[in-house]
């Protein structure tokens, strides 16, 4: 009996001791990255990791001194190996679980991203929600760097941003997961959001070092992809033009000119008068194919709900005429940059980024597997028609413009 | 048998006691040339009152020895025929009178000892409510009981324990609501007892408990009279032990450690408002260290990424392991508390504040231990005391899940949660399931669980345990 209570101990302390822990990650032995960017360099791939130093957040009695990150680079043929290169540079094991923003460089992008995503979905630490970034017209390192906001970490700074799209959808916010559900359909290519370095000018003159402020980061347009290699970018606006053809608008504002019949236009001199910006409150878009003999029609209906936020021409919005026609000026501007932008990818890139194969496979199955292979060549050519309606449901604090 | 002759009976009662020094024998006359011996132990009974109803009645007036009663001028008498008698009435305080040739004796109940004043308890003190607690005389605590069930169905029945001790205990229900079964079973499980000492109702706890290898009691314990009058009013039975202000009762349930008599005599609100947080307390302080502990070991992509670069600042440059480092603080808290408990008031305060300094500043500062650790087990420690029933229970859970969790995860919490789930829902007391009225479910108990439903509604006593009588009260109407 007590040999059997000796054994059944022992049993026990084996089984805690030799299976359990086998994958415990104490914190003082993991280096939270926060950012990875990825480049190629002759041939070779490299990644460069941000990773945060913890001790800041600890010693909260003198802030501000040292960095609050530190970048690690690794150098290797696959994305792994690169991975494992870092092991040797730097003391802490890479913890990516808590990696949110992945940044490709521009000519990686270009020579294609497909084969670098197969590790970061196999991997159990990465995280498919991680937004991606094309650094424009530079390395994926030149950008990472740079931290001109308010937050102590640079990686929160390019995450904050990216949360502004929601109030400026001048940019795209694609993650990972997403971007690879447009690569697989043929109808969607992917379209991701871009990051670029700017040189700002330096107001404070009262600071010492001048170096960190002298550069800004800026995430205003996109990148065209055709399957996995970069092709073009777009500028903000027409970025904002996608937006609303994915159904993305939840915020962010209109500037239309309002034409009055009597009145002159547009002054062609100095700060425009007769415009008016509203604020988006909510978009709705629905986007629609229709089949016209051997034409296809892309078809989209927007309705946008939104608030006046700036009147500059004589016009009195308690009067529901003039509110009317506030609304008819916004739709016309809607229109007029979607079928723009529209037409500039068609024309351009002749690459669907806008989703319309999606809706077609939705409404056509069946002809929808004899054309998918060529649907690019048949979106290239098709006829393209939308409607925009806006309703301005309020007209903020005061009824008649201060013009 | 007792002896005509005085000398024999106080040679018997002297060889009995063993010369004891405490054992009193004096011996008097009449004016009559009546010989008189009065035997009773020394500070038991109240000599002031011995001198003016018995010594100065018997010594002006008895004539015969057969007249004895008439001249004992206290009501509280009783004829004894036996020395063993005698002897065991001189235990339980009484005064025992042997008269020259009489074949029998007079126990004479005098007693008066010191007792300590009706106060509140200090382990169960509330804002609300009543503050009387019970004390250590099975007598006042009985009093104490009465005095808040008037009702002739309150019954004691009384009968004596331990070999050595022969304590005093009493067993209190009301006649027609108190469950037969559990009565019939716990008288049983009390006869059954050969104890060679009853010091405290611990004792009788851990001869008729169900599941004494359990870490969870199935027996309640309470020092609060409207409290037993409560558990009474439900059906249960207690058990009084002369000499401790513990009284027990039962059957007991889980949900009896997250109640407590305010929930009651507050707004209904605010009653269930308070077992919430008491729910809350009870998960956090047994579960929170060994959650904690499997996050930062195991699952850092689930703390949100600002908490978990302070946390890993926190961590930084401190020499243990997170699971060495939790489990050291939990036993310094405990090494604390206890010792808080059993030093003397005026330096329990000092040991307060060194264990605040030393534990809470100065080893963060030092880099020993981690801030985060430290206020993630004061307030283990906060929850602990706002259970005070379970604390027992908790305390080894919490030790174990954290031990689980630094070894196992997740998945070594999940399964000590599903064992301690388990082990909850296999206990019995006196027949009654242990987590009743969660499992089985019971609707109408469930009102007054996780919530205290308003008083016109808890028409039902719980019903698992009041099988006769269940009905409280009518249904308010309109209901």
């Amino acid at each position: 009996m007590k040999k059997k209570i000796m054994v059944l101990i022992f049993y026990m302390i084996a089984v805690i001791s030799l299976t359990g822990c086998f994958d415990a990650n104490e914190l003082d032995e993991l280096g939270i990255s926060l950012i990875l960017g990825f480049d190629v360099v002759e041939d070779k791939l490299l990644i460069t990791a941000e990773v945060v130093d913890p001790q800041y957040s600890s010693s909260s009695s003198d802030t501000g001194e040292g960095s609050t990150v530190k970048y690690v680079q690794g150098i290797g043929n696959t994305v792994f190996e690169a991975f494992r290169d870092i092991t040797l540079k730097f003391d802490r094991r890479i913890y990516a679980a808590h990696n949110k923003v992945l940044i490709f460089g521009e000519e990686l992008a270009r020579s294609g991203l497909i084969t670098h995503i197969d590790q970061l979905f196999r991997d159990r630490e990465q995280r498919e929600s991680a937004f991606m970034l094309i650094a424009k017209g530079a390395r994926a390192y030149e950008v990472m760097g740079v931290n001109s906001g308010l937050e102590t970490v640079p990686a929160n700074y390019i995450l904050d941003l990216i949360k502004n799209i929601n109030n400026n959808p001048k940019s795209i916010d694609t993650n990972i997961i997403s971007y690879m559900q447009h690569y697989y359909h043929e109808g969607h290519h992917p379209i991701v959001g871009v990051i670029e370095k700017k040189r700002k000018n330096v107001i404070d003159k009262t600071s010492e070092d001048k170096g960190s402020e002298e550069y800004e980061l800026s995430i205003i347009g996109s990148a065209i992809f055709r399957k996995d290699k970069l092709i073009g970018y777009l500028n903000g606006n027409d970025t904002k033009a996608v937006n609303y053809l994915l159904n993305n608008i939840e915020n962010g504002i209109i500037t239309f000119p309002i034409f009055n019949s009597s009145e002159e236009k547009v002054q062609s001199e100095g700060l425009p008068t007769n415009v008016s910006s509203v604020n988006v409150i909510k978009g709705k878009t629905k986007n629609d194919i229709e089949i016209n003999g051997d034409k296809v029609i892309l078809k989209t209906k927007i309705n946008i709900r939104a608030a006046l936020g700036e009147l500059i021409a004589k016009t009195d919005v308690s009067n529901e005429e003039d509110i009317r026609r506030l609304e008819d000026a916004c739709s016309k501007t809607v229109e007029v940059n979607i079928e723009s932008a529209v037409k500039k990818v068609q024309q351009e890139y002749g690459t669907d980024i806008f989703g319309f194969g999606m809706a077609f496979h939705h409404k056509y199955p069946k002809q929808w597997e004899k054309i998918k292979e060529n649907w690019d060549e048949i979106f290239k050519d098709a006829e393209f028609q939308i409607e925009v309606k806006t309703s301005i449901i309020r007209t903020g604090l005061i009824n008649k413009p201060t013009i | 048998m007792i002896y005509k002759n005085i000398r024999d009976n106080k040679e018997y009662l002297i060889e009995s006691f063993n010369y004891s020094s405490d054992f009193v024998v004096v011996e008097f006359e009449s004016l009559f040339k009546i010989s008189l011996m009065a035997c009773y132990i020394e500070g038991f009974i109240d000599r002031d009152l011995f001198d003016r109803d018995i010594y100065r009645s018997l010594v002006f007036n008895l004539k015969k020895s057969d007249d004895i009663k008439y001249f004992i001028l206290t009501s509280k008498v009783n004829e004894i025929c036996t020395l063993e008698e005698a002897i065991d009435e001189i235990l339980h305080g009484r005064l025992v009178l042997f008269a020259e040739g009489l074949k029998k004796a007079y126990s004479v109940d005098l007693s008066k000892w010191d007792k300590r004043q009706v106060e509140q308890p200090q382990s169960e003190a509330v804002v609300r409510g009543p503050k009387e607690g019970f004390i250590e005389d099975i007598a006042v605590n009985k009093v104490l009981l009465r005095r808040k069930l008037r009702n002739s169905n309150l019954i004691f029945e009384d009968l004596q324990l331990g070999k050595q001790t022969r304590t005093t205990i009493s067993i209190a229900y009301i006649k027609g609501i108190a469950n037969q079964e559990v009565l019939k079973e716990l008288k049983g499980r009390i006869s059954r007892i050969n104890a060679d000492a009853i010091l405290e109702s611990g004792y009788i706890e851990e001869f008729i408990e169900d599941a004494p290898g359990s870490i969870l009691a199935t027996v309640t314990e309470t020092e609060k009279p409207d409290i037993v009058a409560a558990k009474l009013l439900e059906g249960r039975i207690a058990i009084f032990t002369d000499g401790t202000p513990h009284v027990l009762t039962v059957p007991r349930i889980l949900v009896e450690g997250i109640m407590s008599s305010e929930d009651y005599y507050v707004r209904p609100y605010f009653g269930s408002f308070l077992r919430l947080i008491r729910i809350l307390a009870l998960f956090m302080s047994i579960y929170l260290p060994g959650v904690f502990v499997a996050l930062i070991l195991y699952h850092q992509e689930m703390i949100p990424t600002v908490l978990l670069i302070s946390a890993a600042g926190g961590r930084e440059g401190v020499p243990l392991p997170i699971t060495i480092e939790v489990i050291l603080m939990i036993i310094t808290l405990e090494l604390t508390k206890e010792s808080s408990l059993r030093l003397p008031k005026n330096i329990g305060t000092t040991v307060n504040i060194v264990g605040a300094l030393v534990l809470g500043q100065a080893a963060v500062e030092a880099g020993l231990i981690s801030a985060v650790t430290v206020i993630l087990v004061s307030l283990t420690a906060l929850s602990e005391f706002i259970v005070p029933q379970l604390t027992q229970g908790i305390i080894v859970y919490r030790l174990v899940v954290t031990l689980l969790g630094g070894f196992f995860g997740i998945y070594g919490v999940t399964c000590a949660f599903l064992v301690i789930t388990m082990h909850v829902i296999s206990l019995e007391s006196f027949g009654i399931p242990f987590a009743w009225p969660l499992a089985p479910r019971d609707r109408s108990g469930l009102k007054d669980t996780f919530i205290r439903v308003h008083i016109k509604k808890l028409i039902y006593r719980p019903k698992v345990i009041a099988r006769q009588n269940v009905r409280r009260q009518r249904p308010p109407k309109g209901d």
